[in-house]
Formats: C-alpha cells, structure tokens, sequence
C-alpha cells in the first residue's frame, strides 16, 4: 500500500520544497543582486552598519538573562510538583498556560499602563526609583520580566516532557540512600537526567527572545529584530541579508541542539 | 502516617512528612509570586484599563463600558473582524495543505527524510516575525526578485494585502501544523488499519470511518492553534503591511504609539481584553481536544 | 456464553487451511522458507516458535496483509493469494491496541457489519449478542479507554467473529495481559472456539499457552515447519532436538551410541532420534531424572527451588554437565543444595541428539 502512494508523496514534498525554499533563494539573490553583475556589500556591511553589534549584543544578553530566570524559576517548581507538591500541579499547569492566552500586543499594552503608574501614581514613593530601574535603556529589565512570562509555557511544557521520561522520586531516593543529602540528589542525579529538557528549554527561549519584536518595539527599544526593522526602511538590502543570516543562526542553534542530545518536542513558540 | 511510612525515608515519620511538604510550596513560591507580579499587573491592567476612562481636564478616572463598546464599532471592529478573517483563512489553509505534508513524512519508511522535516519545520514554525515579512518582500513585493522576472506586477499581483499576509502567514503556520499533527498521525496504529481491512473496509473506508474521526480531534485543535497564532501575529504584518491591512493588533499598536487621538490608549487596552477572549475561547476549545486525542492515541 | 443458534449455523462449513511451499524475504533476512502446513477443519492448531521463525508472517499472510513472494494459500482448496486483505474471510485479533479507539465497543463490533452496509439495528442486535457471547453484554457502551487489556481482547475477538468469518486468526492475543488474565482468557477463546467449531490459527511464543490450548501445536523456526503434532506427542516425542528443547524443559546428558542402544548414566537404554554412532547427548525431561541421596553418589545437588508439587533440582553429575530433575516435595525432603546424589533414567527408550559443545 504504501508503496503504491510513492508518487503522491514525492509531489507533496516538492510542492512543499517549493514553497519553503524559493523565499529563502529569492531573498539569497535579492541581497546580492547588484547592477553591475553579483556584489556580497549587503553582508560586508552588516558589521560596520551603526547599532547592529550594540543591539545583537542586547538582545543575547537579553536571552541568557530570561533564560537563566526563567530556569531558576521553573526547575524546582516542576521537580517539587513531582517530588513533594503534586496537588500544585493544577495551579502550575495553569499558571504557566495563562500566558497564552494573552496574545504579546495585548500584554505590552498591559505593562505599558503599568508603567504609567510610575509616574502618575507612585512619583514620591521608593517603588518610583524601582519603576525607573526596570526601565534602564542599557539593560531593560522590563523585556527580562516580560521574555519570562512568555517562555513560561513552553518551558513547562519541555521540563514537564523530560521529567515525564525519568523517575524523579525513585531517582531522588536512590540517590538518598546512597548517602546524598537534598540538594546533591537534586544536582547530582536529577538534573543530569534532565540535561535535554533543560537544553530544549533553553533553546526554545534563546529562540523566542532573539525573534522578540512586539514587546521590544512598542516599548520603544532596540534589540536585534527590532534594529533589522528600522534598518529595513533605508536599506533593504542590508536588512534582508540580515534575515537570512538569522534563520541560518536558528537553524545552526536547533541542529547544535539535536547534536547535543536533546529531546524531540520540537513544539516552538511562535511569533508572527 | 501509614502513607509516610510507606515511603523509603529514614528520618523519623513525623518531621519527614513535614519537611516534605513545606520544600514543596517553597520551590513553587518564586514561580507564583514571579507571576504575580510580571503577569498579574498587565493583566490587571488590562482589565481596569478597558473599564475606566480619565477625564482629561479634572484627570479623575471613573468606571465606564464606553471603551468596549468603541472597540466593538467603527474602525476598530473593522481590524477585529479583519484579523479573525485573516487567522481563520490561514488557518484553514495551513491546516489543509500541513496535514498532506504531515502524512508524506509520518508515512515514511525514510528516518532522514523524517527528521529533516521536523527539524525544518521547527525552524520555519519559529521563522515569523520581521526576517520572514523582509524574505517576502525580497522575493514577492514591489520589487522582489520573482515580482520582476516574472512580471506579476502587471498581472495585479500585490504583496502588501490580505491574502500577500495568507501566503506569508501559511509559511510558519503550516510547519506548525505539521508539528502539530506529526505525533498524532504516529499514533494511527497499523493493527486499526489491518484491523479495518480485516473487517472488510476498504482502504477509503479506513480513512473515512476510522482514521479521519481518530485525527479529528487531533485536526481541529491543530486548527485552533493556527488560529491562535494567526490572530496573535503582530511582527509580520507591522513589517510587512503597515496598516493597509487592517487588524487589530496593528490597531493597538498604533493607539499605544499614540499615532491615533490622545487618550485612546484605554481602547487600546479594551481591543487588548477583546483579543485575550478570543485567545481565551480558542484554549477553551483546544485543550479539551487535546486532551481527548491524547487519550485516544496514547492509550 | 453458550453459542446461539444462528453461530452454530458457521460451524457445519468449517473451512480447511493450506499453506503450500511459502517462501517470503524481508531483505536479507528470510521469514519463510518454503512452510507447508495443513489445518483441519474445526482444528485449533497453534503456531509456536521463537521470535522471528515466521510464525506471524504466515498468519499474516492468511489475512492477506503479507503477499508471499512464492507459494499459495488455500482455504478449502480454493487459492486466496491474490485476494485483497478485505474480502476474505478470515477474522483476526491482534497482539493489543486494535480497538478503534473512537467508537465504543457495541460499534467496534458491528464496525465490519457496518461496512457491509448492514442496517444500524439489525448490526447492534448483532453486536450485543456477540458482546454476549464473550461475557461483555453490559460493556457495549464504554470506549476502549475504559476497559481493562482482558476486556479489550475479549471485544477485539467479537468484532473478529461478527462477520461469521471461516478461520479465526489469533496473534498472540494474550502476550499484553498479565498471568491471571491471560490464563482465564485462553480457557475461554478456547471454550468459545470449540462451541463455534471455526478453524483457529493461534500464533505463540509460549509453549505452555500452546501445548495447553491447541488441538495440534505446529512448532516453527527460521521459516520452517519442525514438527506439528498433538501437544502429547510433541511433549513426549519430540521430532528434532529443536523441538525438544523448545517444548518443555529438556536437559542434555553425555552418552556413547551403539547400534541402537545408548549407553548413558552407566545404563543402557534404547535410542530414539538421529545421531551418529559414537558421542551424543540423550535428551532427558526432569520428571523422568531419577534423583535419590547416596553418600557414595557421584552427582552432586546444587540448588533447588520449589515449584508446588514437585521441587526442581539442579543436579551436577560425575562428569560435570547439569541436568534438571523434577522430584515430588515429599522425595526431595533430604536433598538439599550440597547433598550427594545418584541419577537414574527409567528403563525405556531415550532421545538422542548429537553432541554440541557447550
């Protein structure tokens, strides 16, 4: 039977394999179409080109900061709902869920009225200089707390996957009589075991955060796709020659991360 | 007690059951309170700022359903109405040309073609935002590559419209679709089909009365997620469309850019409420769709 | 669970199955090597082997889901090859999972009625007899979620029924429920099966299930038949050394063959099987080792477990080789791990096998 369907799936995959890689091809020869014949000027200049490096630079700070938050955060919540906690399960599941439901334009114009309080409201309070701090151009917390709540879902969703394949709580107990006391079963038996889930988290966050625009724009900073969009509108060029190079980046960080070991729950978050 | 004992702990019965509990609450605290306060605000906020509106001369605030009812009417139920076009159309679409593509790869013997499939299409489902409207407009707006050679300028074609937004939507929600509906089409056991021939069906009758009801759910929640993602898109169609298109993420976006009148931005917040119910309906209805063909497909 | 009336009426037609010379490759490996075998009419016959002997192929390739690349198959002399998987008329239950699991179990019954265009009321009647049947009438609303594996078997095995089918194909039905269930279950598909009279493959790995089952057990391997015999005949005389020491627990004793007679255990006993003069191994069940303490034995007891009735011990004789022997509890009573002991063999015929070094 199956082989009979042979052709119809070849059809499929080239259609498919049409659609997918003429984009890609085109914009590969948009960036080095020149008038006089071929010219690589668009990627030479993307190093020199003002604010490229400054806000690459924030946006990977920007992630491993989100990333090792939202690590911190999430790791012992979900190893307790297996350990010690299992009636929280619910309030996690849900807790983590939430931030789906609120799309990313709806929730920056929540923390943009937010930070309106500052001033409007708190302006001789301490909490005022906390208002401020968050906002610091240089490094804008604000993004860290907002990149978080919008990890969250599918960061549990990966540990929760990685957690389902081991046993934690015989693991922590064969650990215990072994002589580990809590936290060196935590550390030296668990998380070991935990190594792909934590990378697909990671991944999975490092992915959100690069490809973060909404949030980032409308907050009025400028890290990296926030920076290919202004460059776009004076130079075309440069801007989708820049594109390319991040969906390389993206394929190179999944392929490293496949390579590494990682899980198979390939569900990413996804941005439009 | 009895339960205690029951556990391989060696402290005494009493203090172990209480040191359990308490890590427990403790590890998921940081989560809670975290969440409080980075999710709970905006939230909050959101819905104070939908129900009030502040007078501009006195700048006392008072409660009022005014800002719903504007974003229900006029222009912004234009973009309301136009982004549930939009992600329904595409979801459709991405749901139905991703299920073949979904099938082609589930149905190989070939591991390679398998994984380079869902490899790409993790990368691809990731892919949206600015770089893919830039590789469009490389490729198919004004002055893109396959717009000149083949001269679709002249043949009307336009980019920057609703359905140049469904072909540039279709290419991260179809990947997501197959990411979707992969595991569920490898739940499809081969004994249901030798099953069925076994009963007599043949191999349409398969389809139709086992493994088309058995994906259904499967289909439909894939569907809703599309849907999700299309109506949450803000990126690709800032990038791409400006507001020639309307939507309502466009619309908020410029109410809180203030590129609209002063003191819109509590409509902005209301069109926000309004997008966090439709968001919210499409979980309502997926996760008990998901629920279901996990039980189905994993029993 | 009696078999109505309108079952019986498949009963007085049941169907003779041939397999003749089937040949099948799967790339290098060879899953039947020529296997003729001839099921009668009513028979149950199983079809044990070790994993990989081709004892499913062949099943499967009377449902029709396996195309030989040689050879036929024929039931009542009629050839099926070429006949789609749909239109024949074999009913079959898989290894587990094969409830669709959208429809609930009255309708996973009638499914096959259902695609036959049978009426809605005249097939749920239908089903509802046949859940009956196997002792599920009031189970024909559940979904296959919310049976337990014994229950799922029992509705897969009506919906193999529901088409009035001439052979029953039963592919290790049983190997996914635990002991208990597995054991209940056989005693019922085999009870169900002699009521039906239908012509029954059962495909197994576990010759117990088999031997106990079956009105004729064909043992197979690497894509031949070894034997197919009643489970006696097979238990007690076993055609090759395979099928010995496949069947049943077998151990193997050193012994000098000459002209027909074995000299083994310092007795000499008549000789069965084929071997050449000289060094062999006589093939020897632990009831028929003769185990008792004797401070000048030359073996040696080194454990002993035991299983009920009869207590297993493993026994190290003069010349080193192991052999199990059954003893009834009250006779091993001063044979403990350590004890000194001779063996015996009863005056009868023995198998033999040529030696392998071991």
């Amino acid at each position: 039977m199956a082989r009979r369907l042979t052709p119809w799936r070849w059809a499929v995959l080239g259609l498919a394999a049409l659609y997918f890689l003429v984009p890609l091809a085109a914009s590969v020869v948009f960036t080095v179409d020149d008038p006089d014949g071929i010219s690589f000027d668009a990627y030479t200049k993307i190093l020199s080109a003002g604010g490229f490096v400054s806000s690459l630079l924030l946006s990977l700070e920007l992630a491993v900061t989100t990333i090792v938050v939202v690590l911190l955060l999430m790791v012992p919540a979900v190893v307790a709902l297996r350990l010690g906690a299992p009636r929280l399960r619910p309030v996690v599941e849900v807790v983590c869920s939430l931030p789906l439901v609120v799309p990313p334009i709806a929730f920056v114009a929540g923390i943009v009225s937010v930070l309106k309080w500052g001033p409007d409201h708190l302006s001789r309070t301490p909490l005022f200089q906390t208002f401020v701090a968050i906002q610091n151009p240089s490094f804008p917390v604000v993004l860290v707390l907002a990149y978080v709540v919008m990890a969250l879902p599918f960061v549990y969703r990966a540990l929760d996957a990685g957690l389902r394949a081991i046993d934690v709580r015989t693991l922590v107990e064969a650990a215990r009589s072994c002589g580990a006391s809590w936290p060196q079963a935590l550390v030296r038996a668990v998380l070991p075991n935990l190594r792909g889930a934590l990378l697909n988290a990671a991944f999975l966050t490092l992915a959100l955060v690069l490809g973060e625009f909404t949030v980032a724009q409308l907050l009025g900073y400028q890290p990296f796709a926030v920076w290919i969009y202004n460059v776009g509108s004076d130079q075309a060029q440069m801007s989708v020659a820049v594109s390319v190079l991040s969906l390389l980046v993206t394929w190179a960080l999944l392929l490293a991360l496949a390579g590494a070991g990682g899980g198979r729950n390939r569900t990413a978050p996804s941005r439009g | 007690m009895t339960t205690a004992l029951t556990r391989s702990d060696v402290a005494p019965v009493a203090s172990a059951k209480r040191r359990r509990r308490a890590p427990g609450w403790l590890a998921v605290l940081p989560l809670l309170v975290f969440t409080a306060i980075a999710f709970g605000l905006p939230a909050l906020a959101i819905l104070d700022g939908a129900f009030t509106t502040k007078d501009a001369t006195t700048g006392a605030t008072s409660y009022t359903g005014a800002n719903m009812t504007a974003s229900l009417h006029g222009a912004y139920l234009t973009a309301l109405l136009g982004s549930v076009r939009l992600s329904a159309i595409s979801a459709v679409l991405g749901a139905l040309f991703g299920l073949p593509l979904a099938q082609a790869v589930a149905g190989s013997r070939s591991r390679a073609l398998r994984e380079a499939v869902l490899t790409a299409s993790g990368v691809l489902a990731n892919f949206g935002g600015v770089p893919l409207a830039f590789a469009f407009v490389a490729t198919l707006g004004n002055a893109g590559v396959l717009t000149l050679h083949l001269g679709l300028k002249d043949s009307g074609w336009d980019l920057y419209s609703f359905w140049g937004l469904v072909l540039v939507y279709l290419y991260f929600l179809i990947p997501l679709m197959v990411l979707t509906i992969t595991p569920a089409l490898d739940g499809l056991r081969a004994q249901w089909r030798e099953a069925a021939l076994n009963n007599g069906a043949t191999g349409v009758q398969y389809w139709r009365h086992v493994a088309l009801p058995v994906l259904a759910p499967s289909l439909l929640g894939g569907f809703v997620l599309l849907f999700g993602s299309a109506f949450a898109a803000y990126a690709t169609a800032a990038a791409m469309v400006g507001s020639a298109v309307p939507l309502v993420t466009l619309q908020i976006a410029d109410a809180l850019s203030g590129n609209v009148l002063v003191g819109q931005e509590n409509v902005a917040l209301a069109l926000s409420l309004d997008m966090v119910l439709v968001a919210g309906l499409v979980m309502a209805v997926y996760l008990p769709l998901q629920r279901r063909s996990a039980r189905w497909l994993d029993a | 669970m009696t078999a109505t009336t309108l079952e019986k009426a498949a009963t007085e037609q049941a169907a003779t199955v041939e397999f003749r010379g089937l040949r099948r490759e799967f790339g290098a490996t060879v899953a039947l090597d020529g296997l003729d075998l001839t099921v009668r009419p009513g028979e149950f016959l199983a079809l044990l082997g070790p994993s990989g002997c081709g004892k499913t192929t062949a099943l499967r390739m009377l449902a029709g889901f396996e195309h030989p690349d040689s050879g036929a198959v024929l039931v009542d002399g009629r050839d099926i090859t070429q006949v789609p998987a749909h239109r024949r008329d074999a009913g079959m239950v898989f290894q587990s999972y094969s409830l669709f699991p959208h429809l609930n179990a009255v309708d996973n019954v009638a499914f096959g009625l259902r695609m036959r265009g049978v009426r809605a009321v005249e097939r749920r009647s239908r089903a509802a007899e046949l859940l009956e049947l196997v002792g599920l009438g009031d189970k024909g609303e559940r979904f296959p979620h919310q049976l337990s594996g014994g229950q799922q078997q029992r509705i897969a095995l009506a919906r193999a029924l529901a088409l009035r089918p001439r052979v029953l194909l039963l592919d290790e039905p049983l190997s996914a429920l635990d002991a208990k269930v597995r054991l209940s279950l056989r005693e019922e598909i085999r009870r169900l099966q002699q009521e039906l009279g239908i012509t029954t493959l059962f495909v197994t790995h576990d010759q117990e299930e088999a031997l106990s089952i079956a009105d004729r057990v064909a043992v197979m391997r690497a894509g031949r038949l070894e034997q197919c015999a009643e489970p006696a005949e097979l238990y007690g005389r076993p055609a090759t050394a395979f099928v010995a020491e496949f069947v049943g627990t077998m151990s193997r004793i050193p012994g000098e063959l000459k002209d027909g007679t074995v000299e083994v255990l310092g007795q000499r006993l008549p000789a069965d099987g084929e071997a050449a003069d000289g060094a062999v191994d006589v093939l020897v069940r632990p009831e028929n080792l003769r185990v008792r303490a004797d401070e000048q034995g030359g073996a040696r007891v080194v454990a002993t477990a035991f299983l009920g009735a009869v207590v297993r011990l493993t026994v190290r004789l003069a010349d080193g080789t192991e052999a199990k022997a059954d003893l009834p509890a009250h006779e091993a009573a001063g044979l403990g791990a350590g004890a000194a002991a001779t063996a015996s063999l009863p005056e009868r015929a023995v198998l033999v096998a040529a030696r392998t070094e071991n």
